[in-house]
C-alpha cells in the first residue's frame, strides 16, 4: 500500500474510533496515530463498536481467538497495519 | 456419586436436573457436554476442590469470564460443601483486595494468564483446570471482617456505590426459586439452546441461563472471544440457537448499517436484554429486521428477576411481574401522579449485604417489599420506568455514586469545585459526566482535563472514571448548595453549540 492510501486508511479508522467512542475522544487527541487508544479513554464498549466498524468498513473478519498479540489493536498505526496485512491477505 | 457430596437446595434441585436429563447437551463452548459428562465433570472438580481446601464452607471467587468450566466449578464449588462468590471477571487487585479483607476469600478461579499478574499477597502456587483456567489458593492473611449467614449459598456483588463492592448472599432457596420462577414465567423447556453474551456473574445471566437451563433441560452456549454480531450471528444459525441473552450495544450493532442478514436469526424465538434500558427505536428496529421483539427484562441485583414480556404482540413497557414477583409503587408526589418508586417482593431476594450488614435490611418494609430507587408506573399489568429517585448514575448496568468521583477530583491541587452527573456519548451510552472548576490564583497548579483523568483513572475503579469532563468559571447551585443540573446542562449546550 502506498503512503497516500495508507494516510487515508488512517484516517478512516481515526473518524471510526471517534464514532466507537461516542465522541468522548477528541479529534485532535486521535490524531497522534501513535498513541495507545486505551490511555485516550477507549474502554471495553468502545472496543467492541470499533471492531464491528472495522469488519463492515473494511470487510475483514477480525477473530480475535485467533490473534495471540492483541497489540494491533491499541494504537492507529497498529490498526492500519494489522487491516493493510488482512486485506492483502484475502485480495 | 454426586449425591454423596455436600447437600442443599442448589444441589438438590442440580442433581434432579443431572438426573433427568442424562444424554442431552448440557453446556456448548468450543465442544458440547453431556449432562452425563457434566455431572461427572463437576464431581471430580468438587473432590478436588475438597482436596485442594480441606474443611467446611470455604470461599471461592470467581473472576472468570463465561466458558464451561466456569459451569463446572461453580456446581463443584457448591458440591464441595463451599462458598462461591461471583466477582466482576474485570475485577483486580484493587477491588478484589477489600473484598478478601470484607469477606474472606480462600481461593481464586481466573484465567491462567491473569493469575500470574495478581499482586496479592499470601497467593498460593495456582493449579491448572482445564485449557486457560486456574484455581490460585490464597492463604488468609486475618480473619474477614463479616461473616456470612448459615443459609448464604451463593454470593453475588453489586457494582458498590461507595468504592468497595457490595457482596450479596443468596441463600440456596432464593436461587432456585428464581431459576423455577424464569423457567415458568417465560416458558422456557428443554428444547432452549441459549447464548449467553451477559456475564455469569450478573444477575441477567445468572439468574436467566444458569440452573434455569440445567432445570428446564436445555443447552447453554458460550461464545469465546469478543461478542461482535457476525460471530454471534453465526453461532445462532449453526447451534439452533433459540435464546439469546444480551445487552443494549450488541441489539444495536445488529440494527447498525451492515448488520448480518435477517434471515440468520430466523431460528431465535427470545431475544433478551439487561443491564441498561434498550433505546426504543432499536427495538423496533430490531422487530422490523428480524422479526422479533426484544424483551426488555427488568431485575436488580437485590432481587432477582422481576418482570418479563411473554405477549410478542406488545411491543411497550418492561412487561408483567414473573411468578413469584409482586410490584407496588409507593405513593407518587402530586407532581407525577400515577408514578412511584418501584417496590419488589420476590421469591428470589437477597438475605442482605456480607460487608455492609443494615443497609439492604433498610431499604426493605415491614412487608418484606424492596425499594428500589426507581420510579414507575404501571400500565395494562406491566411496569414502565420513568426515572430514579437516588442520585446513582447507571452505566452499562453499574451503579455509580458521582460523590465519590467528586471526591476524588476535589483532593485535587487546583481544583476550587465539582460536580458529576448522568450524560450520554455521541452512541447515546450512558457516561458519568464531570464538571470542575479550576481553582483562580497564585499557586494554582495548572489544572487540566488530562491531570482530572489521570487522578480518576488511578483512584477509581475503570467503569467510575467520568466519559466526559468539562471545565466552567462557576457550578450553578441552590440556596443550600445542591448543584442545579439542569442549569448546568443547558450552560454546556449553549458552550457547546456556540463553540
Amino acid at each position: 500500500m502506498n503512503e497516500e492510501n495508507q494516510t487515508a486508511m488512517k484516517k478512516r479508522v481515526q473518524r471510526l474510533v471517534y464514532i466507537a467512542a461516542g465522541g468522548k475522544i477528541n479529534e485532535e487527541e486521535l490524531g497522534r496515530h501513535d498513541t495507545d487508544l486505551r490511555t485516550l479513554g477507549l474502554d471495553s464498549l468502545g472496543y467492541l463498536n470499533l471492531l464491528e466498524g472495522l469488519e463492515r468498513t473494511f470487510s475483514v473478519a477480525i477473530d480475535l481467538d485467533h490473534e495471540e498479540d492483541h497489540t494491533f489493536l491499541h494504537t492507529i498505526d497498529n490498526i492500519v497495519r494489522y487491516l493493510s496485512v488482512q486485506r492483502g491477505a484475502a485480495a | 456419586m454426586i449425591g454423596a457430596l455436600a447437600r442443599g437446595p442448589i444441589q438438590d434441585a442440580m442433581t434432579e436436573g443431572l438426573g433427568r436429563h442424562r444424554g442431552r447437551t448440557a453446556v456448548v463452548g468450543s465442544e458440547p457436554l453431556s449432562y452425563e459428562e457434566l455431572g461427572e465433570r463437576i464431581e471430580a472438580a468438587a473432590g478436588a476442590l475438597r482436596d485442594l481446601l480441606p474443611g467446611e464452607a470455604r470461599h471461592v471467587g470467581f473472576c472468570l469470564g463465561n466458558r464451561p468450566e466456569y459451569v463446572v466449578l461453580y456446581f463443584a464449588t457448591l458440591f464441595a460443601g463451599h462458598l462461591p462468590l461471583l466477582l466482576d471477571a474485570n475485577f483486580n487487585t484493587g477491588e478484589i483486595e477489600p473484598i478478601r479483607s470484607d469477606c474472606g476469600l480462600d481461593a481464586l478461579v481466573v484465567e491462567r494468564a491473569k493469575a500470574a499478574g495478581l499482586d496479592v499477597p499470601g497467593k498460593g502456587n495456582p493449579v491448572a483446570f482445564g485449557d486457560d483456567v486456574a484455581i490460585l489458593p490464597l492463604a488468609r492473611q486475618s480473619e474477614p471482617s463479616f461473616g456470612a449467614r448459615p443459609s448464604t449459598q451463593v454470593c453475588r456483588f453489586t457494582s458498590g456505590t461507595t468504592g468497595r463492592p457490595k457482596c450479596l448472599e443468596f441463600s440456596g432457596h432464593a436461587v432456585v426459586s428464581a431459576a423455577r420462577n424464569w423457567i415458568l414465567g417465560t416458558g422456557m423447556t428443554g428444547e432452549d439452546r441459549t447464548l449467553c453474551l451477559a456475564a455469569l456473574s450478573n444477575g441477567l445471566a445468572f439468574n436467566t441461563s444458569l440452573l434455569s437451563t440445567f432445570l428446564a433441560g436445555g443447552e447453554i452456549h458460550f461464545l469465546k472471544g469478543v461478542p461482535l454480531t457476525r460471530p454471534v450471528a453465526r453461532r445462532i444459525v449453526e447451534a439452533g440457537i433459540t435464546r439469546l441473552v444480551a445487552f443494549p450495544t450488541l441489539y444495536r450493532n445488529f440494527v447498525a448499517p451492515g448488520g448480518p442478514d435477517p434471515t440468520l436469526l430466523s431460528g431465535l424465538k427470545h431475544a433478551i436484554s439487561a443491564g441498561a434500558p434498550l433505546w426504543p427505536d432499536v427495538r423496533e428496529e430490531f422487530r422490523s429486521r428480524y422479526g422479533l421483539d426484544v424483551s426488555d427484562y427488568y431485575g436488580i441485583a437485590e432481587t432477582g428477576p422481576c418482570t418479563f414480556e411473554r405477549d410478542a404482540s406488545h411491543h411497550t413497557g418492561l412487561g408483567e411481574p414473573l411468578p413469584g414477583v409482586e410490584i407496588r409503587l409507593a405513593p407518587a408526589s402530586e407532581d407525577e401522579p400515577g408514578t412511584g418508586e418501584v417496590l419488589v417482593r420476590t421469591e428470589s431476594m437477597a438475605s442482605g449485604y456480607l460487608n455492609h450488614p443494615g443497609q439492604f435490611e433498610a431499604r426493605v418494609d415491614a412487608e418484606g417489599f424492596y425499594h428500589s430507587g426507581d420510579r414507575g408506573r404501571l400500565a395494562d399489568g406491566r411496569l414502565h420506568l420513568v426515572g430514579r429517585t437516588q442520585d446513582h448514575i447507571n452505566v452499562a448496568g453499574r451503579k455509580i455514586d458521582p460523590t465519590e468521583i467528586v471526591a476524588v477530583v476535589s483532593a485535587l491541587d487546583g481544583v476550587a469545585d465539582a460536580v458529576a452527573f448522568p450524560d450520554e456519548d455521541l452512541n447515546r451510552e450512558a457516561l458519568v459526566h464531570l464538571v470542575v472548576v479550576a481553582a483562580a490564583g497564585e499557586g494554582t497548579k495548572g489544572v487540566t482535563k488530562e491531570t482530572v483523568a489521570e487522578a480518576c483513572r488511578s483512584r477509581l475503579a475503570p467503569w467510575k472514571v467520568p466519559g466526559r469532563i468539562s471545565f466552567v468559571e462557576e457550578i450553578p447551585r441552590t440556596g443550600i448548595g445542591k448543584p442545579r443540573i439542569a442549569v448546568l446542562r443547558e450552560q454546556l449546550n449553549t458552550k457547546g453549540s456556540m463553540a
